[in-house]
């Protein structure tokens, strides 16, 4: 069973989306349908003194705060972001106010005429301003968006009683989503109810915003997914902002509002990945063994909360990666700054926690004048073994086999130990890494916060239609969820239905968000499958039932913080020019356990893009912010990988049966990004004799490590 | 400006301000929604089209310009037996994830393997080097680009 | 046409249409007319005579880029320009006249000693690229005059050396570009060329430093190699901006000019 479910099938919306077919949202029309161009703050942090509107014509309209009947707040875990900016703005590119009408020339006319007087308040640019008491905080009176800490056994001893202590600090800088599909939403309002079509990851987050935002009761509300040119979590919290803006727009209008955003807007103004520093003090005992560390993680969470305490924790769970140390003691804060809201991307948290405990074992390594791979190795998590929470390791963990196809794949431990010349010039180096992601919502989420249901309903004698709020957003979803469906009811796969979640149709499965659509709501479907044939009815529900083993304190951050772990490694080969110190990788292996994988070939396409996306992050995505301004604002300055930049990865799957998941899958969506950027820095580390402690790793960075600022 | 070319094999005529973007004439006038705007700065290359059978960039080329020109889009180039190939060929090389760049890259495969019917590895990807995807990481793309120019070698279907 | 309007001369339109974007669906707006020139046969012209060619300003990338009557170093030049969608379309004409400081096709075309042809109703005048170009963006192109074309000698050179540093492997803006060019007669430096782009307001090219360098034994380039950076490093004055440091851009020009004098040595 195992094996048939793996073997890859033709993906069911390969032919419509190759031509030209599927329907994005800047495609969809509707008639009468309106422009929205969207007024944004040309400032970082400024008290509007006032808004001086031109003559607006017949038709056109401008909806601000005033035009939002229910909360102007969007609704996160901390509802301080508004909709439209309440006097006061905390950002370049925070929305002010929309100009709405038929003719897109005449809205951005009204749009470039209108003269906005701001006061300029002094802005807060860094985290080191953040803490800052001489300049007026953004939130509450400490800019803390949260702060956390998290002690496993006795770190204070083992840091009294250290021989010696090894500290250092490494830093990831900002990162951008650049689906290629720009943000987009259309908002109608007809009949007494707000329906709102948009590229989005969480059809319920938006509703909720828009019950929050129109002050209506949610059967007044639907909420329905166009097909998603790529989200990465670019479109998991963000686009409750627009879809507010439309709503509202079409409310006071009577008429359909389409938003649709260049690129250059959708760079500047959406939400980031976290940058962060991370310092992390090792205390070594009398043979030079790791007894304790203290790991401290700063993350910039821009402007508003958002979703940035949901990050901290998972960076923070993950401080240790893949090792079993004793004693830990992890300190967490996530800071306000008048930069644009830092939010959710892929690994959430977990590729910043994992860049700094990798780069420092790393460093580790080369300080006790061991191979990183061997010394790493002699701290994995075995079963049985507490995580930095007090958590079970409950399955066998599969790093040494892991460890051991890496290292026979990529050849690393003759290249580690021979720095070959290849060609007339080059440096060569070979780098790798271990890493891991928690499945699903942290501890208890999945049971107190999203209470997944899902439906199954029979069409016909013969068809299933499954009805889950997860989307498809190019990760596979609707060819994965399909197949569960169609093995557990030995139907084929084009007897299984699955449409664009509307949520006048749906119930609420949980966002697509924290690789849990196979895990999670995947597993939901199998048994609603397995009930609907048992039953032989028309129609199941089934409700998330947490395994009971499971033991979490949400207060304390103690216990299980996932479910399950998936695992990987990474190895990464380079060429650096000695001269120019540009990098080019030469190789990259990946090895994971993901449980079982439901479709190999759409696995192998995760892999893929995480490996890609990961080595972008890690050589050539720079976005810089100077005065909040973002320097590489659009898509000729901020420079994504090309096909001609990175080779073919080579991967491969381990399997690891995990009885909780539907026949035995884990996670596995965002695993293969996490690695790649602490095992491309190592490769460069080695080839230049460097200790590397930042990403993205530039030439300019390389040059002043290799030879001396100027 | 009157401006007459040949898109999709059929030959029209349209009265607009020859400095509107490619795009939008195709998108707007004639509802082609299959060529896509990612950018508007011709970078991600999700407006590829072709222009007397090269490949161009529709969201930077003024309607004026194509004057006498024959444009093809997707729509028009999925009418062919040769598109057919390069479709299933994405679909058996896992090619497309979201699709939002995939229009995009068949106009840029049916370019490359117009002139080079059997392309290296290399001249694939150079090909396809003003292409952006964010989603596979392009080994799939080209996987299916290979396999496309294996299976097809048939010349002559002029679009 | 073009006098008295300002017209706007637009070919591939590759560089104008990214300059003069708006919202999407919205049409560019150009300050002044806009008269397309692409189309016209004479300006997409190659011609080759005894000791130059004569290239056409409206000849596109792809076109010329394998054209063998072309200098190689130019050729190599122009493959590397962003990709392949934008050569079928851009310009030789167009990235002159854009007159970046990061313009790929300039230093080179300085380097060789390149013309440029300006021409209007009652005349033409021909003039050194490096007369033309005076500013970022600025040339002496007058409001009535049309670039008609670029003249290129068909010197004969022993070595040549081009390297461009950008922000990606390929489909890239420039960092820093250098073009170098050496003749060897009878073991002495007969003639030699370097040109920056991107490391200045305008290409980095001295006739004077060159000139020091023409009559050197082959032999003695190496012992010259730091006194040469040295010369050079006056002239180098890059700036920080959204894709790199000035620091680095400096370090690297001067790296890339001592590889250009070693890869000379050696091979010749």
């Amino acid at each position: 069973m195992k094996e048939k479910i793996s073997s890859p099938v033709k993906r069911i919306e390969s032919a419509e989306k190759s031509g030209g077919h599927a329907t994005y949202i800047a495609d969809l029309k509707f008639e009468g349908m309106l422009h929205a161009v969207t007024l944004r703050s040309p400032k970082p942090r400024a008290f509007i003194k006032a808004v001086i509107l031109p003559d607006i014509p017949k038709g056109y309209w401008i909806v601000d705060r005033n035009d939002v009947p229910g909360r102007n707040r969007v609704k996160m875990l901390v509802d301080d972001q508004p909709f439209f900016a309440d006097g006061v703005v905390n950002y370049v590119g925070e929305p002010i106010l929309l100009v709405v009408g038929p003719e897109k020339e005449t809205v951005v006319r009204i749009l470039e005429s209108i003269q906005v007087r701001y006061e300029d308040l002094e802005p807060v640019l860094t985290v080191e301003d953040s803490l800052d008491p001489g300049i007026p905080p953004i939130y509450e009176s400490h800019n803390k968006f949260a702060e956390y800490e998290i002690r496993k056994g006795d770190p204070e001893s083992a840091f009294m009683d250290a021989s010696e202590i090894f500290e250092r600090e490494y830093s990831t800088g900002c990162q951008e989503h650049i689906y290629i599909e720009p943000q987009g939403m259309t908002g109608i309002y007809e009949n007494g109810r707000v329906t709102v079509y948009g590229s989005i990851q969480c059809p319920y987050y938006v509703k909720a915003a828009l019950v929050q935002g129109l002050g209506y009761d949610e059967d007044r509300i639907r909420v329905v997914q166009t097909t998603t040119g790529g989200a990465f979590g670019g479109k998991e919290e963000y686009p409750s902002i627009i879809a507010g803006h439309v709503a509202f727009a079409s409310l006071k209008s009577r008429r359909p509002v389409q938003l649709i955003f260049d690129r250059d807007e959708d760079i500047r103004s959406t939400t980031k990945r976290h940058p962060s520093v991370i310092v992390i003090r090792t205390a070594l005992g009398g043979h030079r063994e790791i007894t304790a560390m203290e790991i401290d993680i700063t993350l910039d969470g821009g402007a508003y909360c958002g979703l940035s305490p949901v990050v901290l924790q998972r960076a923070m769970f993950a401080a240790t990666g893949v090792y079993n140390i004793r004693d830990v003691l992890v300190r967490g804060k996530t800071l306000a700054t008048n930069n644009v809201p830092s939010g959710a991307f892929r690994g959430f948290g977990g590729p910043q926690a994992i860049f700094g405990i990798e780069m420092h074992m790393d460093a580790l390594a080369s300080h006790l004048r061991k191979d990183p791979l061997a010394w790493k190795q002699k701290h994995i998590l075995k079963e049985g073994d507490r995580t930095v929470t007090g958590g079970k390791i409950r399955e066998e963990i599969k790093l040494p086999e892991i460890i051991g196809h890496i290292t026979r794949m990529s050849g690393y431990e003759k290249k580690r130990v021979g720095l070959k010349k290849s060609g007339v010039r080059a440096l060569r180096g070979i780098g790798t890494s271990l890493f891991l992601h928690g499945c699903a919502f942290t501890g208890s989420g999945e049971k107190d916060k999203i209470k997944a249901k899902v439906k199954l309903k029979r069409d016909t004698e013969s068809r299933v239609e499954i009805l889950v709020s997860n989307v498809e957003m190019g990760q596979g979803a609707g060819t994965t969820l399909r197949k569960i469906v169609s093995t557990t009811l030995g139907l084929p796969i084009h007897d299984v239905i699955y449409d664009n979640p509307d949520t006048d149709r749906v119930p609420d499965s949980g966002p697509t968000v924290a690789s849990r659509t196979v895990m999670i709501v995947g597993e939901l479907l199998r048994k609603a499958a397995q009930r609907l044939e048992k039953t032989g009815g028309d129609e199941v529900l089934v409700e998330y039932e947490q395994p009971p083993h499971i033991e979490w304190d949400q207060e304390l951050f103690q216990g299980d913080a996932y479910p399950v772990y998936s695992w990987g490694a990474n190895a990464v080969e380079v060429e650096v020019d000695p001269d120019t110190y540009e990098i080019k990788v030469t190789g990259v292996w990946g090895v994971y356990d993901v449980g079982t994988p439901i479709d190999e070939m759409i696995v192998r396409g995760q892999i893929e893009g995480g490996i890609s996306q990961g080595l972008g992050y890690a050589t050539i995505e720079v976005m810089q912010s100077s005065g909040g301004n973002l320097k590489q604002g659009t898509l000729t300055d901020y420079i994504l990988p090309t096909s001609m930049d990175f080779p073919d990865a080579e991967s491969m799957l381990i399997e690891n049966y995990y009885e909780y998941g539907p026949f035995g899958a884990k996670c596995a969506g965002e695993l293969p990004f996490i690695g790649v950027a602490p095992a491309l820095a190592s490769a460069v580390g080695h080839a230049l004799g460097v200790s590397v402690r930042q990403v993205p790793v530039t030439p300019e960075y390389l040059m002043e490590a290799a030879e001396g600022g100027d | 400006m009157e401006i007459r070319f040949v898109l999709n094999r059929k030959e029209v005529t349209i009265d607009t301000d020859p400095l509107r973007r490619l795009l939008d004439v195709l998108r707007e006038d004639f509802g082609l929604t299959g060529v896509k705007e990612g950018c508007g700065e011709g970078e991600c290359g999700a407006c590829s089209v072709l222009i007397d059978g090269e490949l161009a960039l529709s969201c930077i080329t003024p309607v004026g310009t194509v004057q006498g020109a024959s444009v093809v889009t997707i729509e028009g180039l999925r009418e062919t037996k040769r598109y057919g190939k390069i479709s299933d060929a994405f679909a058996e090389a896992g090619s497309v994830q979201c699709g939002f760049c995939t229009p995009g890259f068949v106009i840029a495969a049916e370019a490359l393997l117009r002139t080079n019917s059997s392309p290296t590895e290399d001249e694939i990807r150079e090909a396809i080097s003003g292409n952006f995807c964010r989603c596979t990481g392009y080994s799939s793309i080209v996987e299916g680009i290979r396999i496309a120019s294996r299976r097809g070698r048939e010349k002559g279907s002029q679009a | 046409m073009m006098a008295g309007t300002g017209a706007i001369p637009l070919a591939g339109g590759t560089d104008l249409m990214v300059r003069h974007k708006r919202q999407g669906g919205l049409i560019p707006r150009f300050e002044k007319p806009v008269l397309f020139i692409g189309h016209i046969e004479e300006l997409g012209l190659v011609v080759s005579e005894k000791s130059c060619v004569s290239i056409g300003p409206c000849c596109t990338y792809s076109s010329l880029m394998n054209d063998h009557r072309l200098p190689e170093v130019l050729r190599t030049c122009i493959r590397n320009i962003a990709a392949p969608a934008i050569r079928n379309r851009g310009t030789l004409g167009g990235n002159i006249c854009n007159a970046s400081p990061a313009g790929d096709t300039i230093p080179v075309l300085s380097a060789l000693g390149a013309s440029v042809v300006l021409s209007k109703v009652d005349g033409k005048r021909i003039m050194l690229i490096d007369e033309f170009i005076t500013g970022p963006g600025t040339t002496v192109r007058e409001e009535a005059e049309l670039l008609t074309g670029i003249i290129v000698p068909q010197t004969k050179f022993d070595c040549s050396f081009y390297r461009k540093v950008g922000t990606r492997r390929y489909n890239s803006l420039s960092k820093v570009s250098i073009v170098g060019l050496m003749k060897v007669e009878e073991e002495r430096v007969s003639d030699v060329r370097v040109a920056y782009g991107a490391v200045a307001p305008t290409v980095v090219r001295s006739r004077a430093i060159e000139e020091e360098i023409i009559g050197t034994p082959i032999n003695d380039i190496r012992n010259l190699i730091p006194h040469i950076c040295e010369r050079y490093s006056d002239l180098i004055t890059p700036i920080d901006d959204q894709r790199s440091k000035k620091s680095y851009r400096k370090a690297v020009s001067l790296k890339l000019l001592r590889l250009f004098f070693e890869h000379c040595t050696s091979k010749l």
